[in-house]
């Protein structure tokens, strides 16, 4: 359903101001500090408190047997997360840690979703917190960093191989910290059927004037053209970023935004909102009715022939339809446009972080180092078929591969995502809530435009 | 032995130790999980925060802020006029046919229990349960609801209901009405069943009957049942979050055209990216607990009066 | 005696089935949803399943793993029920019968707590919790069902005590009878409808809540039926076939529990209708 998919809002992208802090004392102070932790542990365990106990996750370090006569004294790291549906698959990759690292090991507690935030800002708070959580990417990881939730990194972890510009999705706005290790980007871009494609003669667009032609052919065909779920709204600053990307000018927007040069309603901007509305008509009437779930089931039984969508949506359409042959393409960009070559919006989508309160800190560093690391990345990217935010990793998926390429040849930022989340109203609500009116016919693409920007000045203030 | 006595005088009798023993469980309970965490809670509006982490104490800042700045200057009156409309709505169809259901069950005979137990059925669900099942029902491209419609020659009628603003908040009054309907139609059986025999029985003897009877000898009967519906559905209406959020999730899609207060409340809480989205959220639950208390007491004393006046 | 014709029998009866259509059509449509394919549902909205297929219900059952919410949520609720119940129906009573003040302050405060958005204090009740040591507890879960009950009960039930003549207490008092034992003879069996009125409106939201459950058990082996589910629904959303069994399945066991209950639930609620 829907809402459960709200993770999407928390979704961030690359910020290429935020310069990363490099790490060149990390290694060594990694083996000083596991050396300390042995130390804390043991007197952890000796100390034995109630379960009751105002100092955090002490239970979870007595949980594992201490009657072992290892010469590593046991540690248990807690990690929570809002990913119910990749337990399995962390435990998998985890298991790996712990093979590694004799005498630790790593608990992984899934939580719903869209009650994420809350139970762990409480769990942060309260004496049974996990010891490492995931956390949301920029605006919102703020809250935690703000209360003082999280531990600092910079220096002390090593992300000489994550990707650099994805850092400022876990660095706190106010101090400029870092305060955790990204774990995975997602991009933007059109899924379609290649069988649909092949049964009508038609090939992936490489021009605009294609890209209509395909779908006026789609449109005279049985089936639909575009599947997409209007009636949520998170949906729609998707889909206009898939669409209007290059016709706004990605990148080159984002900078004069961010700057105060330009502002949402600039000429293109308001153009690239323009282009959604055209879009309505490869959609099925009464398109602002169909949810999420629903433009999903459209796609995987073959009745709709594209979904504009994130590359989130792999691993799903894979499995709901094994046999389907699926492409990957970008819209090129259409008459007018800023970027003159079709453009990939990514962001990176949430951290791994430090519970301030954890009692096994040298632990939880010591594993977070790790999860900076390319062999995690790799274990990530085989085990949970996503885009890793290490640098350099080997995709064998083909549809990865080529959706990694286009990325490469594209990169744009998902700019309501990454940069409009730290206040409110978002940008990400404004913009979407203003195109559902537009479909409505309650606002023109201008209108929406003027909505989102005089939403975002709220609390925008450009150059800052 | 004061055999004289009557009724309100034998209240006043009861010792107070009597009572205190009495009340203490539910007060003790009430007071520690209900009370304390309340009262804190809407103190957190009075300060400032970051995350979790409470700042200075800032006076009415929250409140200036949840009238005047946006999303909420537009999104609060919004979502509370929809808040009334689904008080309204429950009012007219669901309470009245709630009633109808229960004055026609009432003496029907064997059937009655099975008729019961089917209306309340819904209620049973969870709202979540009832937020998918109807998503899908009514979907324009899935539903069966818009199928049946087409082949019965309504194509006109078989529109996109949860997509459309206009019909968007009437679906949601029918969903609600469709899970809730067992309420008033029990409680208003129960009152109907509370009416003595020899009531009813004088009245038809004097040749009351149908409507008339209705009107002369029940509803009057039914004065406090309905004030007790009325008093809850109105609070229900105000706080109405799990069918709204099931249906149209916490932006009340499409376009704020469902949405409600507890939904603005929870998405203030819950989700904003906001650092100081705890004051405002509590200032928020506060102005909309402040409205809820005062009508309903309001409802309760006019209430009280009405049935003082039948009764003397 | 009593029996006469009604002339509006027949019309009557054409209302309630087309009545009860309305009510239960959608549970069928779900059940017979679990047992269609996701692609039978996208081609055709409404059609009987092509073949009986249990294979949904396989999948759900497994992936779920019912069996110790199940037990969690029985325990929950049964306890929190009966606890909620006795102590509203002892403050009911005083509420109802008592003209002192402090009573009658301390009623309104009660019904105060109907008029809370729950969500509000979570954060507080969080942190009340983890000083009691009542995270992750499910007695933790009851008190605080309990006293969430405690409003809406205690307003039910002082209606319905003060509906009671008071002649029958007059007379056990006359008879030598204190508070306690009129109280527990004479009113407790008249209360009964309302009693049962109660149960079945505070057992449902309590069986059905997540948001308490979700926030404040932070461990696998606490969970309740509907933590279970909201992962369950949130893995499968596209997977309509599962999604449909899960649901039927989620469905079942109160609908078994009400069919069960309901002769002693309705009768007891229409006690007074059909004598």
């Amino acid at each position: 359903m829907k809402k459960l998919n709200k993770n999407m809002w928390a979704w961030l992208t690359h910020d290429e101001h935020q310069q990363p802090k490099a790490i060149t004392k990390g290694d060594k102070l990694r083996k000083r500090l596991s050396a300390l932790g042995a130390i804390g542990v043991a007197a952890l365990v000796l100390t034995g408190c109630a379960p009751s106990s105002p100092e955090p996750a002490e239970t979870s370090t007595q949980a594992q047997s201490s009657a072992t006569a290892d010469p590593v004294d046991p540690v248990t790291l807690t990690i929570w997360s809002w990913r119910t549906e990749d337990v399995e698959k962390y435990n998998t990759i985890f298991d790996v840690y712990e093979a590694a690292n004799p005498g630790v090991t790593v608990e992984f507690e899934a939580f719903l979703n869209t009650e994420y935030n809350q139970i762990l800002a409480t769990g942060l708070e309260g004496s049974d917190g996990p010891d490492l959580a995931m956390v949301r990417a920029y605006g919102g990881v703020q809250a935690l960093i703000e209360a003082g939730q999280l531990l600092p990194v910079d220096g002390l972890v090593d992300t000489s191989a994550v990707e650099q510009s994805l850092l400022a999705a876990a660095t706190g706005k106010a101090d400029g910290k870092l305060y955790g290790v990204p774990f995975a980007t997602q991009v933007l871009q059109v899924f379609y059927n290649k069988g649909i494609f092949d049964e009508l003669g038609l090939t992936e667009p490489t021009t605009w004037d294609e890209f209509v032609a395909v779908n006026d052919a789609l449109n005279a065909s049985d089936y639909t053209p575009m599947a997409l779920g209007a009636k949520d709204a998170w949906m729609l600053p998707i889909f206009h970023e898939i669409v209007g990307a290059a016709r706004f000018g990605g990148p080159e927007f984002r900078a004069e935004l961010l700057a105060g040069t330009k502002d949402f309603t600039d000429a293109d901007y308001v153009a690239s909102i323009g282009l959604v509305n055209d879009m309505t008509k490869y959609m099925v009437d009464d398109v602002i009715g169909i949810d999420y779930a629903s433009s999903q089931v459209q796609f995987i039984s073959g009745t709709a022939a594209q979904f504009p969508g994130g590359s989130f949506e792999l691993g799903n359409f894979q499995t709901q339809a094994p046999d389907m042959d699926l492409g990957v393409y970008l819209v090129p960009p259409p008459p007018g446009a800023v970027s003159s070559k079709p453009l990939a919006a990514g962001w990176a989508d949430g951290s791994f972080a430090i519970n301030s309160q954890s009692e096994n800190q040298e632990a939880a560093l010591n594993l977070l180092n790790w999860l900076a690391s390319p062999e995690f990345g790799q274990l990530f990217v085989n085990e949970i078929k996503q885009f890793s935010a290490i640098k350099g990793m080997d995709y064998s998926d083909p549809v990865m591969k080529e959706i990694g390429e286009l990325f490469a040849a594209g990169p744009s930022q998902y700019i309501n995502l990454v940069d409009m989340r730290y206040g409110t109203p978002t940008g990400s609500t404004l913009i979407g809530e203003g195109i559902q009116s537009m479909f409505l016919g309650e606002k023109s693409a201008a209108d929406v435009a003027q909505y989102l920007q005089e939403g975002v000045s709220e609390w925008f203030t450009p150059g800052s | 032995m004061r055999v004289k006595t009557a009724g309100r005088a034998l209240s006043v009798r009861m010792p107070i130790l009597t009572g205190v023993v009495f009340v203490a469980p539910a007060l003790i309970l009430f007071a520690v999980f209900i009370l304390y965490p309340l009262i804190t809670a809407l103190s957190y509006s009075f300060f400032s925060w970051k995350g979790t982490l409470r700042g200075e104490f800032i006076g009415l800042e929250n409140y200036v802020t949840i009238f005047t700045k946006k999303p909420f200057d537009e999104d609060l009156p919004n979502a509370f006029a929809h808040n009334l409309l689904l008080f309204a709505g429950a009012m007219v169809f669901q309470n009245s046919i709630g009633l109808m259901l229960a004055v026609v069950l009432h003496k029907i005979g064997k059937l009655k229990r099975l008729f019961q137990t089917m209306f309340t059925m819904p209620y049973l669900i969870s709202p979540l349960v009832v937020g998918y099942l109807w998503s899908l029902l009514l979907s324009p491209l899935f539903g069966p609801v818009n199928a049946i419609l087409k082949q019965i020659g309504l194509e006109e009628f078989a529109l996109p209901w949860l997509g459309d603003p206009t019909t968007a908040i009437w679906a949601i009054v029918f969903i609600t009405a469709w899970q809730w309907i067992g309420f008033p139609m029990l409680l208003y059986g129960a009152a109907l069943g509370g009416i003595p025999d020899e009531v009813t029985e004088a009245a038809e003897i004097d040749g009351a009957w149908g409507i008339k009877k209705f009107r002369t000898i029940t509803l009057p009967l039914l004065l406090p049942a309905l004030g007790t519906v009325s008093i809850l559905t109105f609070i229900g209406a105000m706080e109405a979050f799990a069918i709204p959020y099931a249906v149209g999730g916490s932006d009340g899609t499409p376009a704020g055209a469902t949405d409600v207060m507890a939904l603005l409340f929870y998405r203030t809480a819950f989700e904003s990216g906001d650092v100081g989205s705890i004051g405002t959220s509590s200032a928020l639950a506060t102005v909309l607990f402040l409205f809820i208390f005062g009508v309903a007491v309001a409802l309760r004393f006019l209430l009280a009066r009405g049935e003082k006046r039948l009764y003397g | 005696m009593r029996k006469r014709f009604d002339l509006l029998a027949l019309p009557k009866h054409v209302l309630l089935w087309l009545y009860a259509l309305v009510s239960l059509s959608p549970l069928f449509v779900m059940l017979l949803n679990s047992f269609r394919t996701t692609k039978e549902m996208a081609m055709e909205p409404l059609a009987l399943p092509e073949e009986f297929r249990f294979t949904s219900y396989e999948k759900a059952w497994v992936t779920a793993s019912f069996e110790t919410y199940f037990i969690n949520s029985m325990f929950v609720t049964i306890t929190s029920v009966f606890l909620g119940t006795a102590v509203s129906l002892l403050a009911a009573y005083v509420f109802a019968r008592s003209k002192r003040k402090i009573f009658g302050v301390l009623e309104g405060v009660f019904l105060s707590g109907l008029l809370l958005p729950v969500f509000l204090a979570i954060l507080p009740i969080f942190y009340l919790f983890d000083t009691l040591g009542l995270i992750s507890n499910l007695w933790g879960l009851i008190l605080i069902y309990a006293a969430l009950s405690i409003p809406f009960s205690s307003f039910i039930l002082a209606a319905f005590f003060r509906q009671l003549p008071v002649d029958l207490e007059e007379a056990a008092r006359i008879d030598g009878a204190g508070h306690f034992r009129t109280f527990f003879f004479i009113l407790l069996p008249l209360v009964r409808p309302a009693i049962a009125t109660v149960v079945v409106f505070r057992f449902v939201p309590i069986w059905n809540d997540f948001f308490y459950p979700l926030m404040l058990m932070r461990d696998r082996a606490v969970y309740t039926l509907p933590v279970g589910l909201t992962r369950f629904f949130g893995e499968y959303q596209t997977d309509w076939a599962t999604l449909f069994a899960g649901l039927t399945i989620a469905t079942i066991p109160l609908v078994i529990l009400f069919l069960v209950a309901s002769k002693q639930l309705v009768s007891g609620l229409t006690a007074g209708m059909s004598k």
